[in-house]
């Protein structure tokens, strides 16, 4: 039984649990949850406000679907030089990381590419358009420090790949550094994070993964204490041709989505930006993600 | 095609993510002793105008064990002194009672409801619950409670098992409970209708004595009951839920009133003796009950309806709503609404016709008469730091006994035979 409670002005929902409460809302295209491990209300309700205020801020600043937003005004600076703040070149910091790590195959600048592939039917793009889409993709053409980034007329960067995995970590750290004590899960559309151990003598978070032949059940049951989870796939996003399935995960050296990739990647790591990473870059590896994953000595699952 | 260097690629990605998020890649290890243990104390105060007052303390300790186990320990002491009605009815003279003891007398003025002041006593209820979470959708308990005070002693075990169905929102719950009771009443068992001793009949303290004895049994009595009920709780809107229960009690053994009395009068309407009331050896007990809890903006409220019935046609209806409304995160008030209307049991008797042939069964207790009864109450909430919350409550309870359709005869349409009662009710709590 539960007795479940609205917050109407707040944009959040808030649900009483056996475990303590469970807070509900949407942004950055995804549901959004908190699940925290106290029986006071109030301080669920605080919680919810901490998280619904940072999830708003990092996709009002990050989502390239807000005319004029931060992100906005750099992919409309035609070439020219755009000044940034520390958290938008921490940003780019870890962009280029992940970029030379994955050897090019991770690319916040795909974008053109990602366009042509838009997985709504089972139309395969022209190759002239993706030569034409692959010549404005290429990261190691964005130049920044910690003031400003500059890159080539045409190209554009898409935060997309990390946005809502930074936006987990930031909500969770943002918690935790105020009730260090209380274990919260927050849970962005299926990328987790839980800094805070939910103690031993509790029983841990219990998340399920969704299998992607039998969507909306929860195929396999992972527990979490503490850390982060997060899980990259084509389960519901793809194109099928000639009984070849691409995925929605494009290697921009081929401009291709990657063939024989798994289905979905779920990845345990300390927090979620690594976690996403991770299973982003398993399933760049396509027929090799499981070694690929074997290989970072971190718990995963794959579902082919 | 793939770098030498890729199974550093984690690591490299952990310290990278540090730089992004500023903070160590494991995030702090905080491992606080989790906070599995609840505990509630309260104080509670009943008073009636000129009748009993209780004071009850109350206690109750919840221990968890994991997600799955609930330890719940509950200990409440209370006591009680002052007056109740007796079931004698008021006189224009003064009346002289045989305490139920046999041990001295007391006396009601003229006019007044005969209240039997002796009693007092102090009861020691504890009980102790297990549940069990065996599955996602399977739950089950089973408790322990025992009771004693100077007259009574009970023992009940009870059990029970819950099946959630429709991703936890329709449940089903299945629960029993056996009770035995004790009763050895101060003085013996009265025997059924038999006239009360008085000592100014007798010229010597033996004749009383040997009087009041004839009116006595040894050894005690004792009661069983047997308690089904079945539920159903349905959360009807992310806001609603609504719930139903089917309670069935069966109680047999001894469940007259050893302490009550009635009445019996002449034409003129005064008494001529009092005798020791009997009720039935069984009883079975319906009860429906339909309950709908909502949450608003800013706070819950509940709606609640309870029809009972039994073989002894005691019916009774009550409908009751509570209203909580946060003042802000912290503070919150509640209004507690109850009206509750009940029927006589067929062998309620306000008084017996002395010449007429005794019935099988009859009692004078106001309480199985027909009445209506009032609660009005406030309770305010204050979360402290820490997650204690103290709270206070304070109810005004009112009875109305009301004449179900019996003539009164002579003086007894002079007197208040059912006269309202007043009581208050105050209770601080905490909890931590």
């Amino acid at each position: 039984m539960s007795i479940q409670e609205k917050t109407a002005s707040s944009g959040f929902e808030l649900t009483r649990r056996d475990w303590g409460y469970l807070g509900h809302f949407r942004a950055m295209a995804s549901p959004c949850e908190l699940l925290m491990a106290t029986e006071d209300e109030h301080l669920a309700r605080e919680m919810m406000n901490v998280a619904t205020c940072e999830a708003m801020r990092i996709e009002q600043k990050f989502s390239r679907f807000i005319e004029g937003n931060p992100l906005w005004k750099i992919n409309h600076a035609a070439g020219t030089p755009s000044l940034i703040d520390n958290e938008t070149a921490s940003l780019l910091q870890f962009a280029r990381q992940c970029h030379q790590l994955s050897d090019g195959r991770f690319d916040i600048s795909a974008g053109p590419l990602m366009k042509l592939w838009r997985f709504d039917g089972s139309k395969i793009p022209d190759l002239a358009d993706i030569e034409r889409a692959r010549a404005l993709v290429n990261f190691s053409k964005v130049i920044f420090d910690e003031h400003q980034v500059q890159f080539p007329d045409g190209m554009s960067l898409d935060f997309g790949g990390i946005a809502k995995e930074y936006g987990v970590d930031r909500v969770a750290y943002l918690l935790a550094e105020k009730w260090s004590a209380i274990s919260v899960l927050v849970n962005f559309g299926g990328d987790i994070a839980c800094p805070v151990s939910k103690g031993a003598g509790n029983a841990p978070w219990q998340v399920g993964i969704e299998n992607p032949q039998r969507l909306d059940s929860a195929a396999a049951l992972l527990e979490i204490r503490q850390g982060a989870l997060a899980t990259s796939g084509d389960t519901r996003r793809f194109i099928e041709k000639n009984g070849q399935r691409f995925g929605h995960i494009i290697d921009p050296r081929t401009g291709y989505p990657v063939v024989k990739a798994p289905r979905s990647v779920t990845v345990l790591a300390p927090n979620s930006v690594t976690a996403g990473m991770l299973a982003t870059m398993a399933m760049l590896e396509g027929e090799q993600a499981e070694i690929f994953l074997s290989e970072q000595e971190v718990e995963f699952k794959c579902f082919r | 095609m793939q770098l030498k260097n890729r199974s550093n690629i984690s690591k490299a990605l952990a310290i990278a993510s540090c730089s992004l998020l500023g903070h160590s890649a494991q995030a702090s290890a905080n491992t606080e002793k989790p906070d599995d243990w609840k505990v509630d104390a309260a104080i509670m105060y009943y008073g009636e105008e000129d009748r009993v007052q209780a004071v009850e303390a109350i206690g109750n300790v919840q221990k968890a064990f994991g997600d799955e186990s609930l330890l719940d320990m509950k200990l409440v002491v209370d006591s009680l002194t002052g007056a109740s009605a007796s079931g004698a009815v008021a006189q224009s003279e003064t009346q002289t009672f045989t305490r139920p003891s046999g041990n001295g007398q007391y006396e009601t003025a003229s006019g007044e409801t005969p209240l039997d002041d002796t009693f007092q006593d102090t009861r020691v209820q504890a009980s102790a619950n297990w549940a069990e979470t065996l599955s996602p959708v399977w739950k089950t308990n089973v408790g322990v409670n025992g009771s004693k005070e100077f007259d009574y002693f009970s023992l009940g075990l009870n059990g029970g098992v819950e099946r959630s169905f429709n991703k936890d929102n329709t449940t089903l719950a299945l629960s029993g409970a056996y009770t035995f009771d004790s009763i050895d009443p101060v003085g013996g068992r009265p025997v059924a209708f038999s006239s009360m001793a008085l000592r100014a009949d007798y010229d010597t303290e033996e004749e009383y004595r040997t009087a009041f004895d004839m009116t006595r049994m040894a050894g005690s009595e004792d009661k069983k009951t047997m308690d089904m009920m079945l539920s159903v709780t349905q959360v009807l809107s992310r806001r609603w839920l609504f719930q139903a229960n089917y309670g069935l009690s069966s109680v047999s053994g001894y469940m007259t009133d050893p302490y009550k009395i009635l009445s019996q009068v002449n034409d003129t309407g005064t008494t001529q003796s009092y005798l020791y009331e009997n009720r039935p050896d069984s009883r079975l007990k319906h009860s429906f009950y339909m309950m709908t809890k909502g949450a608003l903006d800013a706070g819950v409220i509940d709606f609640s309806y309870r029809y009972t019935t039994d073989d002894w046609d005691l019916n009774s209806h009550t409908l009751e709503t509570h209203y909580r409304y946060y003042f802000s995160g912290r503070f919150y008030g509640q209004v507690h609404l109850r009206y509750y209307q009940q029927q006589a049991a067929n062998f309620y008797r306000p008084f017996l016709m002395a010449g007429e042939p005794l019935p099988e069964y009859a009692s004078a207790d106001y309480r199985i008469g027909d009445m209506t009864t009032y609660t009005l109450g406030l309770k305010f909430g204050q979360r402290l730091s820490g997650g204690h919350e103290m709270s206070y409550r304070l109810e005004y309870y009112q009875q109305n006994p009301e004449n179900s359709g019996f003539d009164l005869v002579g003086q007894l349409q002079d007197h208040d035979l059912f006269p309202e009662v007043k009581a208050i009710i105050a209770q601080v709590s905490y909890s931590f």
